[in-house]
């Protein structure tokens, strides 16, 4: 009897360790890709999107999905999603969007016309939401039928349609019932996107997993991403090269040696261009002597043949970003857009040549007339400025430097000053600086960034319009562009905003800054990069081809 | 008593003033929080923000005689508002996810580093000019020189990256849910070896020296010779009578060190990925959070007078000196 109970025991024993095992076999464990979008000191759990300051940079795109996404790497090509089609009418002031159907928000209820029209009405409402300041430019917005909306334009912009899709669409059955949208934390959000259920939340970790009603469930191949906190580029560098993180972002020092050696079959980078890194010259600069020179298209282009391009991108970037040696700085991110008879017309005075840049002063009358060794105005006044760069952003400081040894070779009086990033933006903007670094727009089209850079509009009151140089011209071209939907008539817009800005150097690009992303490729593939292309590549919050990105992506079958 | 008065007075009248500091400090500085926030988004926030932005943080942009008012108000109800770099959140809930860990991290260093260094330093002393002291008190000297920095970062490289013993980071390891269980409450205790102890090590050096110091003033008194010549056993003599008069300037220094807790310990939360108002204190600064950092500074002012009254009246109750003046 005891010999039998004792093999009972054994028995029973063996077959609830076997259970479990047998249970761990069937279920699979989650594909996980660990992503780390954002540098944070501790998450806060907030899913609002509209929110700029606390919003987990997870939730655009991948709780809630865009309406369309446009390929900025592939000029602006149109990726439809929750949109199937968007339509000008003939006047350019009405633009309609078709809604897909059959797309359900991830707690079952549909997905309708009237989900976008309230979360516009939503902006209308509450300033602090419009942070695109759509409603300066919409004048109303209706829903028609379940699957369309119509947005009535104030004003003809036909680059409303890239500016419209950058609102992320939110529940109405959710949000008509939050008292204020503005403060509304959001910690269980209802989204249209991949990853929208909250699976577990720290403060030093979360975990975003699988929309149980995802659309699009066929072409999403991963279970979950997670989120570890991470607070600096140093934390980072330790995290990833320990290959503890799949997909990220960062400018690491000497990348080859510092991540790419921990584990070169698997560690890998991609960087392609993104938007100009310029110098920026007040035209209405406080002092008299500079303000003078600056006027003088000879004087920037003098500037800008003395700088080294090459040298900046080598030494300062550790050869990261593409130089930018374009007349009229449009860069190598929009090559398709160049016009090559400005390029040629004006392409020299965007390389370096130090002799040029010297004899074109010297015939313009610049030498040095009260003997302290730099260069003056032909009437004795001196010329003498500060390059501003911000200070900690390392590269820029470093190119700045170069910047200013060019200008010292040719003999301007220009010497290095690195304020506080806030003090930086503050002088930019108030027009309390001589010249300084500055990073400028990207966007589908070169429009963006011009615009943004060039526009008589901005002048003077944000950081991008901080030259205050002035062309009713250049206004007339930038505007024309988004006054037409015709390629053609675009391409001859663009073209001649080229032109004017090759022709007056009122700004001098050094290099395109590089789209910083790094990846792993040890569990999972279908990375983008220069073999595959597939977009823009990075995880930053701002760039919505990382949702297609995400879609590419599928586990590496264990060998 | 009229001593005790007199110093609670004094405290009353030195808060006002830090805390009117507190409020004007900040907002001395160029550059205001949405200014701030652009220049740090860079292309990532459109200039189409700008009015959105505003209209969210409108409340820094009153009147300052208004602002002043609802701050001192805050003092007494301890309500002090939203926080500008973590809306939506309140300064209250900033500030409390970070407190616990802080006072852990900065309470459990600091008694560590009084414990043992107020020890050696009594040994040091006593067997003044022997071994211990030849080695131990220029090395307590030197290790108080050793930025802070640089025993962090050895630290963490030598036991965390090259020998693997310790974790490289965070409070508890992600994997794990915070509750308590034996699991978590392990993950903490190993989390914090490196972070207490390195620590630790950046005070140690002054309480050895300070202790050594003064006790060594003390061993030619009478009172110390009469002992010995009584024949009292050596631990009795050095705990009960040198020890003990020696403490003094060890405890208000100790105090002292205390009422700086809630400051944080910077360096060490940025090195080791640890959650702490050093950090959140910085962050502030750089991104102009006015409520943020006179909430923290209020509460750093507190805690400091807190301190400073209590060691008072610890010297009080140590030093009977004190109570007949």
């Amino acid at each position: 009897m005891k010999a039998m109970t004792k093999r009972l025991a054994v028995l029973l024993a063996s077959l609830a360790l076997m259970a479990p095992a047998a249970r761990a076999q069937q279920e699979p464990a989650p594909s996980t890709v660990t992503v780390v979008a954002s540098l944070s000191t501790g998450w806060v759990r907030n899913f609002n999107p509209f929110n700029e300051t606390t919003r987990l940079h997870s939730t655009r795109d991948f709780v809630y999905e865009p309406l369309i996404i446009f390929n900025s790497m592939q000029g602006g090509r149109p990726h439809f999603r929750l949109a199937t089609d968007y339509d000008f009418s003939d006047d350019l002031l009405k633009l309609t969007f078709r809604l897909r159907e059959g797309v359900k928000w991830s707690d079952g209820h549909p997905f309708d016309a009237h989900d976008v029209a309230f979360t516009f009405e939503m902006l209308r409402q509450h300033r602090a939401l419009d942070t695109l300041d759509i409603w300066k430019r919409v004048a109303s917005v209706e829903a028609p039928d379940a699957h369309t909306v119509v947005f009535q334009l104030k004003q003809v912009n036909t680059n409303m349609a890239f500016e419209l899709v950058r609102v992320p669409i939110v529940a109405e059955h959710v949000w008509s019932k939050v008292a204020d949208p503005v403060t509304f934390t959001n910690p269980n959000p209802v989204g249209t996107g991949p990853m929208t259920e909250v699976k577990r939340f720290t403060n030093q970790v979360y975990v975003q997993c699988r929309n149980p009603n995802y659309w699009d469930a066929g072409a999403l191949k991963v279970d979950c991403l997670s989120f570890p906190q991470i607070g600096t580029n140093e934390q980072l560098l330790t995290a990833a090269s320990s290959g503890g993180v799949d997909w990220f972002g960062a400018f690491l020092p000497d990348i080859e040696r510092t991540y790419v050696a921990a584990d070169p079959a698997h560690h890998r980078y991609w960087f392609p261009p993104g938007g100009t890194v310029a110098v920026y010259l007040n035209f209405d600069s406080r002092d008299p002597g500079n303000r003078r020179a600056f006027r003088d298209v000879k004087f920037r282009r003098a500037v800008s043949m003395a700088v080294d391009r090459r040298a900046i991108v080598d030494i300062a970037s550790y050869g990261y970003p593409m130089v930018n040696e374009y007349a009229s700085g449009i860069g190598r991110t929009y090559q398709d857009w160049v016009n090559r008879e400005a390029e040629k017309s004006f392409g020299r005075f965007a390389r370096f040549d130090k002799d040029a840049a010297r004899a074109l002063l010297a015939e313009s009358g610049y030498r040095d007339v009260n003997g302290d060794g730099f260069i003056d105005h032909p009437d004795g006044t001196p010329i003498s400025f500060f390059i501003l760069a911000p200070n900690g952003w390392t590269d820029w400081v470093n190119a700045v430097q170069l910047v200013a040894e060019g200008l010292n070779a040719i003999g301007i009086d220009a010497r290095v000053a690195t304020p506080e990033p806030a003090s930086w933006t503050q002088k930019l903007i108030s027009g309390d600086y001589d010249m300084a670094i500055n990073g400028l727009f990207t966007g589908e089209t070169p429009y963006r960034s011009f615009d943004n850079g060039f526009h008589s509009r901005f002048a003077g009151k944000t950081r991008w319009g901080a030259t205050r140089f002035v062309d009713p011209e250049l206004d007339q071209a930038l505007d024309a562009f988004v006054a037409t939907i015709d390629p053609v008539a675009q391409r001859r817009a663009m073209d001649k905003v080229q032109a004017i800005l090759a022709a007056s150097t009122p700004y001098v690009p050094l290099f395109s800054n590089p789209i910083w992303y790094q990846y792993n490729t040890r569990r999972f593939k279908g990375w983008f990069n220069a073999d595959n292309p597939g977009g823009r590549p990075d995880v930053f919050d701002g760039t919505p081809e990382r949702l297609l990105h995400l879609l590419s992506l599928e586990p590496v079958r264990p060998a | 008593m009229a001593f005790l008065l007199r110093r609670i007075g004094f405290y009353v009248a030195a808060f006002l003033v830090a805390a009117t500091f507190n409020f004007l400090l900040p907002r001395l500085m160029p550059g205001d929080p949405v200014d701030v926030m652009f220049a740090q988004a860079g292309t990532a926030l459109p200039p189409e923000s700008m009015e959105a932005l505003r209209a969210t943080f409108g409340f820094i942009d009153q009147p300052l005689p208004l602002q002043y008012l609802r701050y001192l108000a805050s003092v007494f109800t301890w309500d002090l508002g939203l926080s500008v770099k973590f809306h939506p959140l309140t300064v209250n809930e900033v500030l409390l996810r970070a407190l616990p860990w802080t006072l852990f991290l900065v309470l459990t260093a600091s008694f560590l580093a009084f414990a043992v260094g107020t020890l050696a330093g009594i040994h040091a002393a006593w067997r003044r000019g022997g071994r211990f002291d030849a080695v131990g008190a220029p090395a307590a000297v030197m290790l108080q020189a050793v930025p802070p920095l640089v025993i962090s970062l050895v630290a963490l490289y030598v036991f965390a990256i090259a020998l693997k013993w310790l974790p490289t980071g965070y409070a508890w390891a992600p994997l794990l849910d915070p509750g308590w269980t034996p699991e978590f409450v392990g993950s903490v205790a190993a989390h914090a070896v490196l972070p207490v102890l390195t620590l630790a090590l950046t005070q140690l050096g002054g309480y050895v020296v300070t202790m050594r110091n003064s006790m060594i003033n003390l061993l030619g008194e009478d009172y110390i010779t009469l002992g010995t010549a009584k024949g009292l056993d050596d631990r009795r003599l050095r705990m009960a009578y040198a020890a003990r008069n020696a403490l003094l300037p060890a405890v208000t220094s100790f105090a002292m060190t205390l009422g700086a807790v809630f400051g944080g310990a910077l360096v060490t939360e940025v090195v080791f990925n640890y959650p702490g108002l050093g950090y959140t204190l910085y962050q502030g600064i750089t991104a102009r959070d006015y409520p943020l950092i006179q909430g923290q500074l209020l509460l750093m002012t507190l805690a400091m007078l807190t301190a400073n009254l209590a060691a008072d009246l610890v010297c009080l109750a140590i030093d009977p000196r004190l109570r007949r003046a």
